[in-house]
């Protein structure tokens, strides 16, 4: 029987894949994939042109400085004692600052701004009156900095927008999309258990996610780590535990779709119109962090959270809101997460095994 | 015959919300061909819906040769269902379409393949076969919906309508595929609102009005239970109008109508059983009859009877 239920399912895998992959109707859910490498790939422009800049910055520049020399500049350092100690700048420039005073009278104060770079770091000085009154570096764009960058774009917004409205689009369209289309019937009148026609749905729309999300993912991380210096991006994968941190991202986007997916494919048997499940959906997984922690339990964030393998710093002056949302304050295990995600999956699959028993075809009602 | 060589309802009605399908209904219905007949909203769609699982009963059981419609995967072996649905999964070829269909129902590619070309020959669909079904015509549609519901050699056959946007010549073969397949012991339920088809093609009608079954069985019976109306016997002969002057002698007898060709008269009566009776004895008194005919007992006639003009012309 089991042999029987696996060549149907598979039978329904492939028909299903077509119309998941090809519809029409889906070119938004790539379009929601996409971004995020679009994303990544502007930085990659941005910073290499940053770089190249810098790079010429600091060729022009008197002395070959380091990045200890641009941090050896401090305030009150007079124009001469910087150039003493970073030779003439590559970039130098003068402008005035008028004030007038409440008796009408016009002060100038004559500042000069010096740009130092050593290749990699960018100083900014700027002098007021031949004193040094502001100073400010912006570093090189490096890896484990930018890492937090990924991370938060990767929570904030690939799991929670992305990947969730994604696969709304995928596995809500499952019963619902051909309930549309008046073909549910094609299925219905086939000798197949509905549960298995279920699971066949449900598998297949699992592995359009999968492939589409995970694809994204691991050209994102391609893209992020492709814009660094070979010896930056190997120090980062091979003794920074970026390949680790790759994996399990590309893991956390496959339990999402697993997680997410079965939310969606119940709530498209159940709703006739989308808006509503997604709504109620969305913000029970943000109020997850306000719930009590029986309830978080049933939620798909509260384990993809604990996954998640870079934290996001909420360093003083966050918002309390948005550090209770970026803070994780009761993480599971790494085999907890993955069996309460899979078990909360199960659950709500087992659920729907029941609602698609019952489903009738009745297009005019639709 | 037990109930499991029978398809039957037990007292089922189905109600979508407050809008009546049809309301208890009890049959049994035998092997051939079986007619569904009545206007538009009628119950006939609900009842081969019901009888495939689409839908649920509301209230009662239906059980299709000892299979309940709510398991698929049992029934489905056994029944072959054209629906009048008009959509197909896109970008399915004929051949797909209905192999896909048997792939899904767990055979392998060669069977389903076999199998799917054969259906298709059955319904001459052949050429068209490569086409994707979204550029069929409303027949081809409609014949590659019958191979889909042939394909795995069903013990049931229900067909929805399944004469829509065929031509004469398509409608010809498909009610002598449908006779053949009544002949090997299929049930074969039609549904059909074109009554001289039904009568052309019936073992059995069901006739259905506002959810109700009104009658059901063999036309000829369902016409003789008829009893408020008079039958309607045509009669040609060499003097009709000796014929009529004998017939009126009969107490039975209300009308007779002689033909404008002089060699005919429809006689109204309302005792069929002693009309015949009474012409056998005139028959033997020297008047040439030619035929006799009854000319109110087919699928059109009983229906206007039971359930009025207005209907049978929807």
């Amino acid at each position: 029987m089991m042999k029987l239920w696996w060549s149907q399912v598979k039978s329904i895998v492939r028909l299903e894949m077509k119309k998941t992959f090809f519809a029409r109707r889906g070119l938004w859910i790539y379009i929601l994939a996409l971004l995020p490498l679009l994303l990544f790939i502007a930085q990659g422009f941005v910073a290499s042109h940053e770089r190249g800049s810098n790079t010429e910055m600091a060729a022009q520049s008197e002395k070959r400085l380091t990045s200890n020399d641009l941090r050896a500049v401090h305030p009150d350092m007079t124009t001469d004692e910087v150039i003493a100690l970073l030779g003439k700048p590559a970039v130098r420039f003068r402008w005035n600052q008028r004030n007038q005073a409440e008796s009408g009278e016009v002060t100038t104060i004559p500042h000069e701004d010096f740009r130092y770079s050593d290749g990699a770091n960018t100083l900014f000085i700027d002098f007021e009156d031949g004193k040094v009154a502001s100073l400010n570096i912006r570093q090189a764009y490096n890896l484990p900095d930018d890492s937090v960058v990924f991370a938060g774009v990767f929570q904030f917004f690939y799991l929670r927008l992305a990947i969730f409205f994604g696969c709304l689009g995928i596995f809500m369209n499952l019963f619902r999309g051909e309930i549309l289309d008046k073909s549910l019937h094609f299925y219905f009148l086939a000798p197949v258990r509905r549960d298995v026609l279920m699971v066949g749905k449900f598998l297949a729309g699992l592995l359009a996610t999968c492939v589409i999300f995970m694809t994204s993912e691991l050209l994102q991380i391609i893209v992020f780590t492709g814009q660094y210096s070979p010896n930056a991006r190997d120090l980062y994968l091979y003794q920074n535990h970026g390949l680790a941190h790759a994996a399990a991202y590309l893991g956390v986007t496959a339990l999402a779709c697993l997680g997410y997916g079965a939310f969606f494919l119940a709530a498209g048997m159940l709703f006739k119109n989308p808006i509503l499940p997604a709504a109620s959906i969305l913000v029970w997984e943000a109020a997850n962090p306000f719930l009590p922690a029986l309830l978080k339990k049933f939620s798909v964030i509260y384990y993809l959270k604990s996954l998640c393998p870079v934290d996001i710093p909420t360093p003083p002056g966050t918002p309390p809101l948005l550090a209770l949302l970026v803070s994780n304050s009761d993480p599971v295990s790494t085999p907890m997460a993955i069996l309460g995600i899979v078990s909360v999956a199960l659950l709500v699959l087992y659920v729907s095994s029941f609602q698609v028993r019952r489903l009738e075809i009745n297009y005019t009602s639709e | 015959m037990s109930g499991n060589d029978r398809i039957v309802f037990e007292d089922v009605s189905k109600f979508y919300g407050e809008i009546l399908g049809v309301n208890r209904v009890n049959l049994s219905i035998p092997p051939g061909v079986t007619s569904l007949v009545g206007p538009n909203g009628s119950g006939k769609t609900t009842l081969m819906n019901l009888m495939t699982g689409l839908v649920r009963p509301t209230r009662g059981r239906i059980n299709v040769l000892g299979v309940s419609p709510t398991e698929p995967e049992k029934l489905f072996k056994l029944v072959g269902y054209s629906t009048q649905f008009d959509s197909f999964p896109k970008g399915l070829t004929g051949f797909q379409f209905v192999s896909s269909y048997l792939r899904i129902a767990g055979s392998d590619s060669q069977t389903a393949d076999q199998l799917a070309w054969r259906a298709i020959e059955r319904v001459n669909l052949t050429e068209a076969a490569g086409r994707n079904v979204g550029g069929y015509s409303k027949g081809m549609r409609q014949r590659i919906r019958l191979a889909q519901a042939l394909c795995h050699n069903p013990k049931v056959l229900v067909l929805d309508e399944p004469m829509n946007g065929l031509d004469p010549l398509a409608r010809a073969e498909m009610i002598a595929l449908f006779r053949a397949a009544a002949a090997d012991g299929c049930y074969v339920i039609i549904s059909s609102h074109i009554l001289h088809e039904v009568d052309a093609l019936s073992d059995q009608v069901i006739l259905l009005s506002n959810g109700y079954v009104v009658a059901e069985g063999a036309i000829h019976s369902v016409r003789d239970e008829i009893r408020e109306h008079p039958a309607q016997i045509l009669i040609r002969c060499d003097r009709p109008r000796d014929l009529a002057a004998k017939m009126m002698e009969s107490q039975s007898t209300i009308e007779i109508k002689i033909h404008n060709d002089e060699h005919g008269l429809l006689i109204k009566t309302k005792d069929a059983d002693r009309f015949y009776l009474a012409l056998n004895h005139i028959a033997l008194n020297g008047i040439q009859i030619e035929s006799v005919a009854p000319a109110d007992d087919d699928v059109n006639s009983v229906y206007e009877y039971l359930i009025g003009s207005d209907e049978v012309a929807r």
